[in-house]
């Protein structure tokens, strides 16, 4: 299943600051949930982990990461990832276009990710996925803000936090 | 009203007698499958694959081995090792046990464990580590056939295409000319979605095999326990499992509606770990391996025509139909019948020509397709006819009840032979037809939505006037493996005048227990009430093929009554042996014999009973003991006439069945309290698929609503009130005129309610949206038609 996932966001940091740190990938996979890099091949290509955790349901996806396009002058770029489930219950892949620009006083950064799931995590259907991408998304603008300002960024799975507010989100629905 | 020719005190055909089976059901102690409980049993669950299309790397074990309480684990080696990786299908296809290197679809076992707790083999199945190699499925039947398609049954030698089947019927040529030179034709492209019977108990086994006595015990949830011990002994035969080594018992089943009759791997799984390991062997399966990994139903994508003249004449039909059966035909259909009866789809109507063909293909889903409270593929059949019948009454503008009264089979055409080579027993659908209109006061409703629909306010009735066909089946023509459909009643009474009665059927909520009671009451006089009824042992009842397809009171039912009879027969020359008088000279009244002109002479069936015990004449086989086997001359034709209503909301596009009226023929009633519940659990099956279910799958195969979060079955909630009513056309064959009941609601509702949806929506250009129908799809179709655009201008 294709799960789609946009997300803009606003910081109060200029562009120079703001892209370098979202086009490296150590600083970024830092940022997100349950993710580390664990090797880098050369420098387009990395491989790294991904933990998610869906109430009962844990995956660990060990995957490859590649730059596709990255253009530091127009602040555009395209990244490729495919991971496979560590015990064998699924696997993913995963194009990223991410873009900067400034806007007032800040930058403007604008996500979109197109993620193709098979297996196990598949079943839930777009109803859970899209839920709990969307509060991993909010996770990782929180952390990458706390990146940018210096502070402590966390980024262990807060996967109790992410049902919790999915469950609270489909009741307000 | 039904006539009763026996007193309430015997219970005999017609009383609204209560289910004797209900007190157990009701104070909890029913006794299921899960509820075997044996010493040092061992528990089995299954590693199944997250892809629908994959080759088998490697399976590791090691860490689940290592789990305290886990005895082994289990793969498609292991069971090639015995030959057992492979078994067949009913419809003599192959099915893996477990796959030796390929899966084949979402959900399909991989591997099996076995440990000494439920919870540790559960565990374990997270640690068993499988590396696949991932490739592009087959999940668009359309796509099946086409050249650069895979070849998904590489297995099979020779094959070069993933079809399996080509089956026609009928006219080809005739139906051809009518087409070219007819006034009026129209067409449609229908689905009828592949469900699932998502019964309330899963599937399920214990295995339990016996070193020393070299015997299988197998508990199992199945509808057709004597079939299964055959199979059993074909498939194991070779490694000491014959037919007299086996037992098979199918205790009480939480629903079965046909997803009880296929053999699972699981059942083979575990009677390979039993037979192995020398410990009973339990497997269960949870909601989600049920509802993805058994036996769907249904999945036909058909190409509908209907040919007549302008002022309403139906000439003939035309369908063509893509079968979608997974990657393998696990169909439980008999042996001659591909497409089961779909040839059924020229319905209540008088068609001199029609023409069928069906082409099934493979594709990266689960096995099926099952005969899902249907008749093998009737519903598929109704569902396309009575959708057509409406679509040409619309093209022509006349109303529908009266294109129909126009085209019924007349009362006096029976018996009548359509044209694809169905001798309909009886019917007459213009009283059962009546009978709805009058129930819903058909003329003021259609006044009330042309008031409504000059309000712009949606309002529809459907109608659904079908013929079922069921009670397979005639040994001539029916058989599945070879084994011919008959099926057996034995009837034992015992000295005292009580009596056992058992039986090759196995009721999974049908109330057996009750209604055989009832015909053999009515036969031979002895208290339904006195008469216990068993079945699902191998070892006790006679040989049958099973409850399905409303199969047991054609089939079986028809066999207690000519046992009964047999036994009338003994009776009567006990009778007058006692009385000292000619058999002649004796008259019959329910529970007693009398000599005519001399009532208070008379011999109750229990002194009758007593003395063929005690005092029986010289010569004549002493007991009160009748077996019959019955091979029924024909099927039977159950009809019925529905009209459904509904109001769809005009901003939500919510559907409300406001009003559903169900006329049934089902001949002679057994109990009609029964056949009610019958026919209101039948209903609700129907608006099932017309409104909610449908298995989805997407573009790699993974199943995307593979829980009862998503899979949507209807509840009391969504449930309208049903209205029943009932026409008596018997069967004139039937030893008690008898035609079965169960599957026609399921088969008549659908079409009825989609029906109704398109009348609603009829004056915006709709013909046809498939099932299920919901708002969503009535939301879209209506924006196609720009209909929407000025609706939202409106508001």
């Amino acid at each position: 299943m294709e799960a789609t996932i946009t997300k803009k966001f606003s910081l109060e940091a200029p562009i120079e600051k703001v892209w370098k740190s979202l086009s490296n990938p150590k600083e970024i996979s830092g940022c997100v949930p349950g993710a580390t890099i664990t090797d880098q091949i050369d420098d387009k290509n990395y491989k790294g982990e991904v933990t998610l955790k869906f109430g009962p349901i844990k995956t660990k996806y060990d995957g490859e990461i590649t730059i596709a396009e990255m253009d530091n002058d127009a602040h555009k770029m395209l990244l490729r990832g495919k991971g496979l489930d560590s015990k064998g219950k699924g696997n993913a892949e995963m194009t990223m276009n991410g873009s900067a620009v400034t806007r007032d006083e800040g930058t403007e950064v604008d996500f979109k990710m197109v993620v193709n799931i098979q297996g196990t995590l598949a079943q839930f259907g777009s109803r859970l996925i899209n839920d709990v991408s969307a509060q991993l998304m909010d996770q990782f603008v929180d952390n990458f803000k706390n990146l940018l300002s210096g502070a402590e960024v966390d980024n262990s799975l807060k996967a109790g936090s992410v049902m919790g507010s999915v469950v609270k989100g489909l009741f307000k629905k | 009203m039904i006539r009763c020719k026996t007193s309430k005190e015997i219970g005999g055909m017609g009383h609204s007698m209560k289910r004797k089976e209900d007190d157990r059901f009701v104070h909890g102690t029913g006794n299921y499958t899960d509820d075997v409980k044996l010493p040092g049993t061992l528990y089995m669950d299954i590693v199944r694959s997250p892809y629908a299309y994959a080759k088998i790397k490697n399976i590791d074990s090691s860490e689940a081995l290592k789990i305290p309480g886990v005895l082994a684990v289990i793969t498609g080696k292991d069971l090639e090792q015995y030959n057992l990786h492979w078994m067949p299908t009913l419809m003599s296809d192959t099915q893996m046990v477990l796959p030796v290197d390929t899966v084949m679809y979402q959900a399909q076992e991989v591997a099996a464990i076995i440990a000494t707790e439920k919870y540790i083999a559960r565990d374990a199945r997270e640690a068993v580590k499988v590396e696949y190699e991932l490739m592009k499925p087959v999940v668009d039947p359309f796509k099946a056939l086409d050249s650069d398609a895979p070849i998904l049954r590489s297995d099979k030698e020779d094959k070069k295409d993933n079809h399996i089947w080509h089956w026609e019927v009928g006219q080809k040529e005739e139906t051809e000319r009518i087409f070219q030179n007819a006034e009026v034709t129209v067409k449609e492209q229908m689905h009828i979605p592949r469900i699932h019977v998502a019964s309330i108990e899963t599937c399920g086994c214990v295995a339990s095999y016996d070193k020393v006595e070299n015997h299988l015990t197998m508990y199992m949830t199945t509808q057709a326990p004597h079939a299964i011990r055959t199979v059993i002994a074909l498939v194991a035969g070779h490694v000491g499992l014959t037919e007299e080594k086996v037992r098979v018992i199918s205790p009480d089943i939480g629903g079965g509606f046909g997803g009880k009759v296929p053999v699972y791997p699981g059942y083979v799984i575990a009677i390979a770990a039993s037979f192995l390991i020398g410990k009973p062997v339990k497997w269960i399966e949870d909601r989600s391996e049920n509802l993805q990994a058994d036996s769907f139903a249904r999945d036909y994508h058909i190409t509908a025509e209907l040919a007549g003249t302008k002022d309403g004449k139906i000439l003939a039909t035309r369908m063509k139909v893509l079968a979608d059966h997974g990657y393998t035909d696990a169909s439980a259909n008999p042996s001659k019948f591909p497409t089961g009866m779909f040839s059924i789809a020229t319905g209540s109507y008088d068609y001199s020509n029609a023409f069928m063909e069906a082409d099934a293909v493979y594709t990266n889903k689960p096995p099926g397709g099952v005969a899902y409270r249907c008749s093998f593929r009737v519903t598929e059949a109704v569902h396309a006819i009575e959708r057509m019948t409406d679509r040409y009454a619309h093209e022509i503008g006349k109303d529908p009840a009266a294109l129909r009264f126009q085209n019924f089979i007349k009362k006096d055409q029976f018996p009548y032979h359509s044209p694809t080579g169905w001798e309909y027993d009886s019917g007459d659908y213009e009283a059962g037809l009546k009978l709805a209109m009058k129930a819903v006061d058909y003329d003021n409703l259609r006044i009330e939505q042309a008031e409504k629909r000059k309000k712009g306010e949606l309002m529809g009735i459907g109608l659904s006037t079908f013929t079922e066909v069921v009670g397979a089946g005639p040994s001539k023509d029916f058989d599945i493996l070879g084994i011919k459909m008959f099926d057996s009643a034995e009837i034992r009474v015992h000295p005292t005048g009580k009596a056992i009665a058992r039986f090759g059927t196995k009721s999974q909520g049908q109330g057996h227990e009750t209604t055989y009671a009832q015909i053999i009451a009515e036969e031979l006089g002895i208290p339904a009430k006195d008469i216990q009824i068993e079945e699902g042992d191998t070892d006790t009842a006679p040989y049958g093929l099973g409850t399905y397809a409303s199969r047991s009171t054609p089939t079986a039912g028809a066999a207690a009554a000519v046992a009964a009879r047999k036994l009338r027969d003994k009776a009567k020359k006990i009778a007058a042996h006692l009385l000292e008088v000619s058999e002649d000279d004796l008259e019959w009244e329910p529970g007693k014999f009398s000599v005519k002109g001399a009532p208070e002479k008379a011999k109750t069936i229990q002194e009758i009973v007593f003395a063929s015990y005690t005092n029986h004449p010289q010569g004549m086989e002493a007991g009160f003991e009748a077996t019959h086997y019955y091979d029924p001359p024909n099927l039977t034709f159950p009809s019925g006439a529905y009209i459904c209503v509904v109001d769809i909301d005009s901003d939500t596009f919510e559907i409300k069945v406001r009003k559903f009226v169900a006329i049934d023929d089902a001949g002679h009633i057994i109990n009609p309290m029964i056949a009610q519940g019958q026919v209101h659990g039948g209903l609700t099956q129907g608006i099932a698929p017309a409104m909610y279910e449908e298995l989805i799958y997407d573009d790699d195969g993974n199943i995307l609503n593979g829980t009862l979060m998503d899979y949507l079955v209807p509840t009391a909630v969504e449930s309208p009130s049903w209205e029943t009513g009932h026409t008596v056309t018997p069967s004139p064959h039937h030893p008690i005129g008898a035609k079965g009941i169960g599957e026609s609601p399921t088969v008549g509702a659908p079409p009825a309610i989609a029906n109704a949806i398109i009348d609603a929506l009829k004056p915006y250009g709709i013909t046809h949206l498939d099932i299920p129908i919901t708002p969503y799809k009535i939301f879209k179709a209506l924006k196609e038609k720009g209909v929407l655009d000025k609706h939202i201008q409106e508001l």
